[in-house]
C-alpha cells in the first residue's frame, strides 16, 4: 500500500488507518477464535449434561439453575449441545483445513516446480475444482457418498473427506503461484549454481514462502469452513442427528420457531459469532497488523537458526 | 482484443467439457447399481435380476464410460438432460418450472446486494475513520459472517412471526420474495460493501483525489467523479463472484422458505441418489458459474484497456 505525503488532506486517512487499534491489540482479535478452540477443546469439562441425553421430563425448558440455556424439544440441555457442538465444528475443521492445506501445498507446488506436461495436467485439475463452488461440490460429493459403495465410512468422515476434496484447490493454486514467483528470484539460481539439489532448494528455500502464505489464508478460511460444516448439516447432508452440531440444531429448532426461537437463536448465535471472530483475524492478518506477533517470532527462529550456522561454521573453520 | 477473448471463451468451454464429464464420471460411478435402483423404484422388492439386466441393458449402462459420456452430452446439447429417478418427470421439464424461480431470486438478491453494498461503502468512505465508519464497518463484517439459514430464520421470527407483515414459507404473491431476497443479499452485500471500503479508502489516498480536493471539489464530488470509477475493476470482480455464490445462498434459502427452485432440486436429488438429477443439476452450476466468470472478464476487459493486453496466464 502506497501513501502519498498529502493522503491526509481534508481528514481522509491513509489506508488502513482507522484501524489502528488493532496493531496495539493483537489479543483483542485473537481472542476470540481462541475461545472458541479453548471451548472445544475442554468441552468435556464444560458440558454440564450429556448432550445426547433426552430427559422427557424437562422437555423445552426455559434456562434454569440445572439447565444453563433451557432444554431442547427432546429434553437435551442446550447449554451442553452448544460446548458439544463447538468440538464438533473445531475437530472437522481442524481435519479438512490440515487435509487440504497439506493436499493442496504439495499439488501446486509439484505444478509450479515441475511445470511442463504435469504442470498443465494440475492445472487442469484445479480449474476445474474451481469451476463450482466448493460447497456445491462438497454437496455433491456427499451425494456420491450415500452411495452403497461407500457404507463403510459413517456420516461424520464422509463429510470430512467431502469437505477436504473441495477444499484443496485454492490452497493449490495458491501454492503453484508462490512457487513460480520465488522461482524467479536470482537467489535460486545460486543455490542451484552452488551445487544444492532441487529437493533441498525446495524444502529450504521455497517451501517456507509457500507455508507463510497458505497458513494465513487458512486462518481467515477456518470461518468458511466452519460455515460450510453447519451449512452442510442444516441441509441435512453433514453431521448425523445425535451428535451435537450447530446447524443441525438450527434445524431442529425451525420448527419451534413461534412459540421457542431461542432453540434457532443461541446455536445460530455462537456460530455467527465464531465465524465473525476467524473473519476478524483474517482482516487483521490481511492488513498485516496481526503477523507482527507471529512475524518476530519467527524471525527469532530465523535469527537462532543462523546463529547456530555460523557457531558450527566458525567450529569447522578452526577445526580444519 | 477479440482474439483474447475468443481464447477466454474456447478455454471457458473446455472447462465446461471438463467439468461436466468430471462430475459424470463421479456421479454415475458411484450408486453402484443404477440399473438396480431403477428396478427398485419401479418394482419395489419384486425387481429380479432379469429385470435389472433389461434396465441395464435399454439404458446402455454397460458401455464404456466415454461412450456413455459421449451419449449424455449429444442428448444433453439437444436440451435432454434425461428423466429424473425421483419424480419420473423429464429433467427439462423440471427445469422450466423451476429455473424461473432460482432466476427471480438470484436477480432480486443481485440487485439488493448492489444497492446495499455501494450505499454502505460509500457512506462508510464519506465518514472516514469516524464513529460511522466503525459502525457500518462493524455491520459489514457481521452481515458477511452471518450463515444465511440464520438470517433466513432471525427475519421469519421478526418478520412472519412476530410482525406477521409476510408469509413465512411457500409463494403467496410478491411479498413472498423479499425475505429470500433479502436472506441471499446479505452476505453478497456485506463482501461488496467491504471492498468499496477498502478500495475507496486506498484510491483517496492517491494523488487523483488531491488533484480533485486542489481543484476544489467536496469530498462527495471527489469519492463519487474521482474515486468511484477507479474502483470499478475490483468491485466488478468481486461482485461476479459473490453473484456465483448465491447459488449457494438460493440452495439454503428455497428449503428454509419453501420454494421449488433448482437448489431443492438438487439437494433432493442429493438425498434420493437422484443421479441423473445431479448430473443434471451440476452441468447447470457449471455453466451458470463459467459464463458469469467468463462475462466479467470481458466486461473488465471493455472498461480498463490495461486488462486487454494478452496476459501469459
Amino acid at each position: 500500500m502506497t501513501s502519498s505525503p498529502c493522503s491526509s488532506i481534508r481528514g481522509f486517512a491513509a489506508p488502513g488507518g482507522s484501524d489502528i487499534q488493532f496493531s496495539k491489540l493483537p489479543w483483542l482479535v485473537l481472542t476470540p477464535a481462541l475461545v472458541f478452540v479453548f471451548v472445544g477443546v475442554f468441552a468435556p469439562f464444560l458440558m454440564t449434561h450429556d448432550p445426547a441425553a433426552q430427559d422427557y421430563t424437562a422437555i423445552l425448558k426455559s434456562p434454569s439453575l440445572s439447565h444453563w440455556l433451557g432444554t431442547d424439544y427432546l429434553g437435551r440441555d442446550l447449554w451442553s449441545r452448544i460446548v458439544g457442538g463447538a468440538r464438533t465444528s473445531l475437530v472437522a475443521m481442524a481435519f479438512v483445513l490440515v487435509a487440504a492445506l497439506v493436499i493442496g501445498v504439495v499439488i501446486g507446488s509439484i505444478a509450479g516446480y515441475v511445470g511442463g506436461l504435469v504442470e498443465t495436467i494440475l492445472i487442469s485439475l484445479i480449474d476445474i475444482a474451481l469451476a463450482l463452488p466448493s460447497l456445491v461440490i462438497a454437496l455433491a460429493l456427499m451425494g456420491v457418498f450415500l452411495g452403497e459403495n461407500f457404507d463403510w465410512l459413517s456420516d461424520y468422515w464422509k463429510m470430512v473427506l467431502a469437505l477436504t476434496l473441495a477444499w484443496w484447490a485454492n490452497y493449490a493454486r495458491m501454492s503453484r503461484a508462490v512457487v513460480i514467483a520465488e522461482l524467479q528470484q536470482p537467489y535460486i539460481e545460486a543455490a542451484r549454481v552452488m551445487g544444492a539439489s532441487h529437493l533441498w532448494v525446495f524444502a529450504r528455500h521455497i517451501l517456507p514462502h509457500v507455508l507463510g502464505l497458505v497458513v494465513v489464508y487458512a486462518s481467515a478460511d477456518a470461518g468458511a469452513l466452519v460455515l460450510a460444516i453447519a451449512t452442510l448439516s442444516f441441509l441435512g447432508l453433514g453431521v448425523a442427528p445425535p451428535t451435537p452440531e450447530w446447524g443441525q440444531m438450527l434445524v431442529d429448532g425451525m420448527s419451534y420457531i413461534e412459540e421457542y426461537p431461542s432453540l434457532v437463536v443461541i446455536p445460530g448465535l455462537a456460530l455467527t459469532a465464531v465465524v465473525v471472530s476467524f473473519n476478524l483475524l483474517g482482516e487483521a492478518f490481511a492488513l498485516q497488523k496481526v503477523p507482527r506477533v507471529l512475524k518476530g517470532r519467527l524471525l527469532r527462529r530465523k535469527r537462532a537458526a543462523r546463529k547456530e550456522e555460523d557457531l558450527a561454521r566458525t567450529k569447522a573453520e578452526s577445526q580444519a | 482484443m477479440r482474439r483474447l477473448f475468443l481464447r477466454r471463451a474456447g478455454l471457458a468451454l473446455l472447462l465446461m467439457l471438463a467439468a461436466t464429464a468430471l462430475t459424470f464420471a463421479l456421479v454415475t460411478a458411484a450408486p453402484g447399481n443404477v440399473a438396480a435402483l431403477i428396478a427398485e423404484r419401479a418394482a419395489g422388492a419384486g425387481a429380479d435380476g432379469q429385470m435389472i439386466a433389461r434396465i441395464a441393458d435399454e439404458l446402455g449402462l454397460n458401455d464404456p464410460l466415454p461412450v456413455r459420456y459421449a451419449r449424455w452430452l449429444g442428448d444433453a446439447l439437444t436440451g435432454d438432460f434425461g428423466i429424473s429417478l425421483r419424480t419420473g418427470k423429464p429433467i427439462s421439464e423440471e427445469f422450466a418450472e423451476r429455473i424461473p424461480v432460482t432466476a427471480t431470486l438470484l436477480a432480486g438478491g443481485g440487485i439488493l446486494a448492489l444497492f446495499y453494498s455501494l450505499s454502505i461503502g460509500l457512506w462508510g468512505a464519506a465518514s472516514n475513520g469516524r464513529t460511522t465508519d466503525q459502525l457500518l464497518h462493524g455491520i459489514a463484517l457481521v452481515g458477511a459472517s452471518t450463515p444465511n439459514f440464520f438470517v433466513a430464520a432471525l427475519l421469519v421470527i421478526i418478520f412472519a412471526v412476530g410482525l406477521g407483515w409476510v408469509p413465512s414459507f411457500g409463494l403467496y404473491g410478491w411479498t413472498s420474495w423479499i425475505l429470500p431476497c433479502i436472506t441471499i443479499a446479505l452476505f453478497p452485500g456485506s463482501v461488496l460493501a467491504r471492498v468499496v471500503r477498502v478500495n475507496l479508502q486506498e484510491v483517496m489516498a492517491r494523488p487523483i483525489a488531491t488533484t480533485g480536493f486542489a481543484k476544489g471539489m467536496s469530498r462527495g464530488e471527489v469519492l463519487l467523479r474521482e474515486a468511484l470509477p477507479n474502483i470499478a475493476i475490483p468491485y466488478i470482480t468481486t461482485l461476479g463472484a459473490q453473484f456465483t455464490l448465491m447459488i449457494i445462498g438460493a440452495i439454503v434459502v428455497e428449503r428454509v422458505f419453501g420454494l421449488n427452485g433448482i437448489g431443492a432440486f438438487f439437494i433432493e436429488a442429493i438425498r434420493f441418489r437422484d443421479f441423473v438429477g445431479m448430473q443434471a443439476v451440476l452441468t447447470l452450476f457449471v455453466v451458470f458459474f463459467v459464463s458469469v466468470n467468463l462475462l466479467v472478464d470481458l466486461v473488465a476487459m471493455l472498461i480498463d484497456p490495461r486488462l486487454r493486453r494478452a496476459r501469459r496466464v
